[in-house]
């Protein structure tokens, strides 16, 4: 059968809207890590934690899953055995622990949003927020950014190695600054040449851009999104003394 | 049409008083509808300039002065809004790897045409016509960081080929592929032409196109030395062209050129179980269970993009971890420690090698320290490859083939014996590439044993006399 870019779009559909998504990334930071909200909301927290999970689940992202359980156990793991730690370890374990427990959930759920969410996923969804595009194009250039940049900060370690400068070596102090050096050159090079190549695409014409992908909002979206309103409302109604449970 | 009408240009801010010296001088230049022409010539003879002219990146990107006109089908780029320049002018680049705006395939096939509000059926319809005329139904719904440079390219033609542009501009398009990708390169231009597209293309090697083309424009210091056509065209020889800083006309597949892996009386080292295999790959892409290379020689590496060569050089390195193999070398056993201070790599993008603030401090971070006299010696070093004059000089301030010569002179300072490089010749001049093959030529008399993975004929031809195969699996 010959190929048709229609049909794969359909069929490459995600499981959420990429909306619903960075409303969950909000939400999750705002109370997961920022840690707003009391007692009341502690049970909803619980709950909001699971959920990156669970959507890594849905979406078959094994790895991240895995990634993320791990570091998560690591950082329970830590508060559980700190009280029997000598002094100086203590501290370090109840640190680590608790930046991991706070951070790790937030970070899943963005590395979820970047993971499963196409360039133009993206854009097509910022453009329905009615963003502007002073927003829109740089955030949407960072989901190819990040990939670049660590597959450049690599070679550069790899050539580190080879030249026989590694941590631990006579020159440990400058390890960094060594790293820093090139990686700057090139992350400005490749940053030029990816607005040149962008522009000679038309990328910031005032023509109103479409999109072949395809998003929206379907009962799954509705349903999460419900839930980030009872969030916000539980939270509003603990500000006003109003205890629900 | 696309004209140039007595074009000079400089790069550089006017009013902050850095201006450079003159990119372009006086130069007139009509490509008619229809028509393929080819701009070749020395590094820095301005042929990328004048493709920047044309796309409009001049003025709109790149700042600097220009006089004369350029016009593209009658319309001033100059005084046009650069987004409906590029809605008749498509660009190629030379990067394989910085020209995505997106990470998977179909979004890129489609991102020029969401750009102009195209209708989404319609971007359908061109995206399912592009990759049934190319044949790259394989490449669709890829994540782009996990193709080759030559699927990347194809990639880059096929986005070109869907947002439907009359006149399309290559840019140096192969510097980066191998010899079977720049067939398909080649192929693809071809349709464009059976489609009556307007071609540009600024390149050093000419030779994949040279017989597609109507015409070539050699360039030098920014001035038109030369138009051939027709039977001037042909008639060229390869002494003519090498005199005009020109690579060869004439294709030859690296794996055609006859050389002896190794010949009897060859001292030999011998490299034992170099298996490799990326993590979750099934099939190892190194499978090595004795190989013997002659030492005191310049071996070419040859073989298709992703038949495991820069893996080869990494694990030979000891840079991988998962390959254990171990190297025989003058009677002594050397395991993936001890390689790493034998062999020294001078990999593609040399600027990520150099990590210091001046060109002295780079080789001085590689010579040992027990040396007496360090700053003598690799002032010496430098004055020997031609870099004595740029000391104080910022690394990443040389050009390509000047940071390749200051990789080696590291290399040299380390006293390592193995000096392994990863296309050395790529993206280079004829000039560049002889100069290169020479530097090689006299490491080898002062005994280094080199290994050189390449596409590039020119250079094997130049310096190599032991050569390599690997094959695709």
């Amino acid at each position: 059968m010959a190929y048709s870019s229609e049909r794969s779009q359909e069929a490459r559909r995600g499981f959420l809207d990429p909306r619903t998504k960075l409303a969950l990334v909000l939400v999750l930071a705002v109370f997961v890590m920022g840690g707003l909200g009391g007692e009341a909301l502690r049970p909803v927290k619980t709950i909001l934690s699971a959920l990156p999970f669970a959507l890594l689940l849905a979406e078959r992202q094994w790895k991240r899953f895995a990634r993320g359980i791990l570091m998560l156990g690591i950082g329970y793991g830590l508060l559980t055995v700190m009280p029997f730690l000598p002094r100086a370890l203590n501290y370090l374990a109840l640190l680590c622990g608790g930046i991991l427990t706070r951070f790790v959930v937030t970070v899943v759920m963005g590395e979820y949003l970047i993971a499963t969410t196409s360039v133009s996923e993206f854009i097509s969804a910022m453009e329905r927020l009615r963003m502007p595009r002073a927003i829109t194009v740089p955030m949407s250039v960072m989901f190819r950014l990040f990939p670049t940049i660590s597959a450049e900060w690599k070679s550069i370690r790899r050539a580190m190695r080879m030249r026989g400068i590694h941590l631990g070596g006579a020159k440990a102090s400058q390890v960094l600054e060594y790293q820093l050096v090139p990686m700057m050159t090139s992350t400005v090079r490749i940053g030029e040449e990816l607005s040149a190549s962008a522009l000679t695409r038309g990328l910031g014409g005032p023509t109103r851009r479409t999109n072949i992908c395809r998003i929206g909002f379907r009962a799954q979206d509705a349903v999460l999104l419900a839930g980030c309103v009872f969030v916000v409302g539980v939270w509003i109604l603990e500000l006003c003394g109003v205890r629900l449970w | 049409m696309v004209e140039l009408n007595n074009v000079s240009f400089r790069y550089g801010v006017e009013e902050s008083g850095n201006l450079h010296e003159a990119s372009l001088v006086h130069v007139d230049l009509t490509v008619q509808d229809g028509e393929f022409v080819l701009l070749t010539g020395p590094s820095g003879c301005g042929k990328t300039t004048i493709l920047r002219l044309i796309n409009g990146l001049i003025p709109h990107f790149y700042p600097g002065v220009t006089e004369g006109s350029v016009t593209v089908n009658g319309r001033s780029v100059q005084e046009r809004e650069l987004y409906e320049t590029v809605l008749q002018v498509g660009t190629v680049f030379q990067n394989p790897r910085s020209q995505f705006y997106n990470v998977d395939t179909t979004g890129e096939l489609a991102f020029g045409c969401e750009n102009r509000g195209l209708p989404e059926k319609e971007i359908y319809a061109r995206i399912d016509d592009t990759v049934r005329r190319f044949g790259i139904e394989k490449l669709m719904d890829r994540n782009i960081f996990r193709l080759s440079d030559g699927e990347k390219q194809k990639i880059a033609c096929a986005s070109v080929d869907v947002a439907g542009s009359e006149i399309i501009l290559l840019d140096e398009p192969s510097a980066n592929l191998d010899y079977s990708a720049t067939l398909d390169l080649r192929e693809m231009i071809r349709l464009w032409r059976a489609r009556g597209k307007t071609i540009i293309a600024a390149e050093h090697r000419i030779a994949y196109l040279w017989d597609l083309i109507d015409r070539a424009v050699i360039l030098r210091d920014g001035i038109i030395v030369k138009e051939l056509c027709g039977a001037e065209k042909n008639a060229l020889t390869d002494e003519e062209l090498s005199a005009m800083g020109l690579r060869s006309v004439t294709p030859e597949a690296p794996d055609e050129i006859e050389l002896p892996a190794l010949k009897e009386s060859d001292r030999t080292m011998v490299l034992r179980d170099f298996v490799f295999s990326y993590p979750g790959a099934k099939q190892p892409v190194l499978n090595l269970q004795e190989l013997r290379l002659a030492v005191g020689e310049i071996t070419a590496i040859t073989g298709a993009n992703g038949a495991g060569k820069t893996s080869f050089l990494n694990c030979l390195c000891g840079l991988e971890k998962r390959c254990r193999g171990t190297l025989e070398y003058e009677g002594k056993r050397y395991d993936r420690k001890a390689r790493q201070k034998l062999c020294f790599m001078v990999i593609q993008d040399t600027g990520n090698q150099l990590f210091t603030e001046s060109v002295l401090d780079e080789v001085l971070i590689s010579l040992p320290k027990e040396i007496a006299g360090g700053k003598e010696r690799a002032a010496e070093l430098l004055k020997q490859l031609d870099l004595g004059n740029f000391l104080d000089r910022h690394p990443q301030s040389l050009s390509g083939g000047q940071k390749q010569r200051l990789a080696i002179a590291c290399a040299l300072a380390s006293g390592r014996k193995l000096l392994l490089l990863d296309e050395p010749t790529s993206g280079l001049d004829y000039a560049h590439m002889m100069e290169t093959a020479e530097l090689l030529n006299r490491l080898r008399d002062m005994g280094t044993t080199i290994l050189v993975v390449t596409h590039d004929s020119e250079l094997i031809r130049a310096c190599c006399g032991r050569k390599l195969s690997f094959d695709a699996r």
